[in-house]
């Protein structure tokens, strides 16, 4: 397995143990992918086949029970990469007291950004996804697509190696999504990676280079996106939808 | 010179706890508590014979009410000296007759704002509301972003504990400050030994939200937090006030218990939980309240009975050294 890349992960365990009344639970079973530099990688599966954990791994939110997890070169438990990478979560809850600015650059900072270009940077990203006439409202009163904007503001502050996103443009309108298509076409080009879960496929058709599909803690599949939307028995391109089904059915939830 | 993740991550913690303290108006609720206390200070007055005692002297004298079976007049002619001041609230509005001289009566003011106001309301109101901080700061949604920074989960978690001790310590500092000054220009009376209330707030403070950050580490729940750090100081102060009860009292329940099982059990839970009927000890000796009210917990006769309070000051601490620790290991551990 090649080290050489934003992101590895070499058969990745995580293991949930019992806590009453729930079950235990096998959430990543012998997970292996590897996301190169100046990839954009495109992570799907149906609902808890383990794409969020598989996330919080590589950023060290959750431990992995076993295997390894590689992290813009260097082992997950080393915190200082962590400076290098964006990150926007599923459901952001950021403090509501905070205002748009406040938090762009406090995020910044705590990512580690010099404070005198973080005030710039900070100035451009809230222009770049359209809350600069807001900069300085408390979030309490932001809907859900601009919480959005926001949560890839604050993701884009350290000007990441490695961005992951997930579910990103849950809630965003359309020229939000189009900002989204350009911010990850943008990272690619500088030679940056990109980690996109999501269940818009077609989003993920258009923008990713290749695609894993999981499927109850396990890699369905993993190649490019081209080869998965190829009908198997034809040979001739088909949507991606209908090309996932079959690797969706049989999943426990 | 380029600081520090950690660093960094305090700092912006310190502030963020200042505007959410605000933003749920509990900052501004206990400045204005503060600002309250403040403006009585500013109305007292002292009216009346103001110095009776000479140096550390504590001096002998006849209160009014004493002296009024008798001549007054006589009783100062021949040397007696008789308190006939007054103490005044509201500018003179309402009036106190002194049955002390200014000295223990300022003592007395001083002794009610610190030890009633701040030590006792003022912290477990703190305490209350402040317990929320940490469960929302480790809502699942918000510290997942946090935690994909750089800096040590550790530091996240302490840097939001010294962001709530700091909130809190400026507080005190506004309430004991404030009151002091106001005090001292009214009465002409500064005290300094006041002033000490400040750290022996904050060391009482410290050593109870430790456990409500082990709570909020644990359960992520605010009402456990609220009602958790509550109850332990109950039973903590119920545990600390009761062995000194049991060790310096001299009845035949109190010779009993002490020659059982029992005894080594209370001895036991003393040791192990903070003390915080020895910090208001502390700070009550600091203010000379034995000169105003019975003691129960009289520091010389704990210390006849081999009491040190500075191994308590240090096991108290400890205790909070110990929680933090576990805390941020239990932190450090947690899958979100």
């Amino acid at each position: 397995m090649d080290v050489h890349a934003a992101a590895v992960f070499e058969k990745v365990t995580k293991f949930y143990p019992r806590r009453w009344p729930s079950r235990s639970v096998t959430a990543l079973d012998q997970v292996s992918l590897t996301v190169p530099w100046g990839e954009v990688l495109g992570l799907i599966g149906p609902n808890r086949a383990g794409k969020t954990t598989l996330v919080k791994t590589l950023l060290s939110i959750c431990h992995p029970t076993g295997g390894r997890v590689m992290r813009l070169e260097c082992p997950w438990s080393d915190r200082s990469t962590l400076a290098k990478i964006g990150y926007v979560h599923e459901d952001p809850a950021f403090p509501r007291y905070l205002t748009a600015w406040q938090l762009v650059e406090g995020y910044g900072r705590l990512a580690g950004v010099a404070a005198a270009p973080l005030h710039k940077r900070t100035g451009e990203l809230l222009e770049q996804v359209g809350l600069s006439d807001r900069s300085q409202e408390t979030i309490a009163g932001f809907s859900k697509g601009m919480l959005q904007r926001l949560a890839l503001a604050q993701a884009l502050v350290n000007d990441p190696r490695l961005l992951v996103l997930d579910e990103p443009s849950e809630g965003m309108d359309l020229p939000a999504r189009r900002l989204l298509h350009e911010v990850i076409c943008q990272r690619r080009l500088r030679g940056h990676s990109v980690l996109l879960v999501s269940h818009a496929l077609a989003d993920v058709q258009r923008l990713c280079d290749r695609v894993a599909v999981l499927r109850d803690g396990r890699v369905a599949f993993v190649g490019r996106v081209a080869d998965l939307a190829q009908d198997v028995a034809s040979h001739e391109p088909q949507s991606l939808e209908c090309a996932v089904e079959p690797l969706y059915e049989g999943a426990s939830a | 010179m380029k600081r520090t993740p950690v660093l960094t991550t305090w700092v912006w913690l310190i502030r963020d706890t200042f505007r959410q303290s605000m933003a749920h108006g509990i900052g501004a609720v206990l400045l204005v508590i503060s600002l309250v206390s403040i403006g009585v200070c500013l109305s007292l007055g002292v009216n009346g014979r103001s110095t009776l005692a000479q140096g550390d002297e504590n001096p002998d004298f006849l209160s009014r009410r004493d002296a009024d079976a008798t001549n007054v007049e006589n009783l100062n002619s021949s040397g007696v000296i008789v308190a006939d001041g007054s103490l005044t609230l509201a500018f003179g509005a309402m009036q106190v007759p002194l049955a002390r001289d200014t000295r223990s009566a300022i003592r007395f003011v001083e002794l009610v704002l610190a030890g009633g106001v701040a030590d006792t309301l003022g912290l477990l109101l703190t305490l209350i509301w402040t317990a929320g901080f940490l469960p929302s700061f480790l809502e699942r949604r918000n510290i997942c972003v946090l935690l994909a920074k750089p800096a040590p989960r550790w530091a996240l978690l302490l840097g939001k504990y010294i962001g709530v001790l700091a909130f809190v310590l400026f507080n005190a500092v506004v309430f004991v400050g404030g009151t002091w000054t106001a005090i001292g220009l009214r009465t002409g009376f500064w005290d300094p030994t006041y002033l000490l209330s400040v750290p022996l707030l904050l060391l009482h403070f410290s050593i109870f939200f430790g456990f409500s950050v082990l709570l909020a580490v644990c359960t992520q729940n605010a009402v456990v937090c609220v009602f958790g750090s509550i109850v332990f100081w109950g039973v903590a102060w119920s545990m600390n006030f009761g062995r000194h009860l049991l060790v310096t009292s001299t009845d035949l329940v109190s010779e009993t218990v002490r020659s059982s099982y029992l005894s080594g059990l209370i001895d036991f839970g003393y040791w192990v939980l903070p003390k915080p009927a020895d910090l208001g000890v502390l700070l009550f000796h600091a203010l000379g309240a034995g000169d105003h009210f019975g003691k129960a917990l009289d520091l010389n006769v704990l210390e006849a009975h081999g009491f040190s309070m500075t191994l308590s000051v240090f096991s108290s601490l400890a205790f909070a050294a110990f929680v933090l620790w576990t805390s941020t290991r239990k932190f450090e551990a947690t899958d979100y």
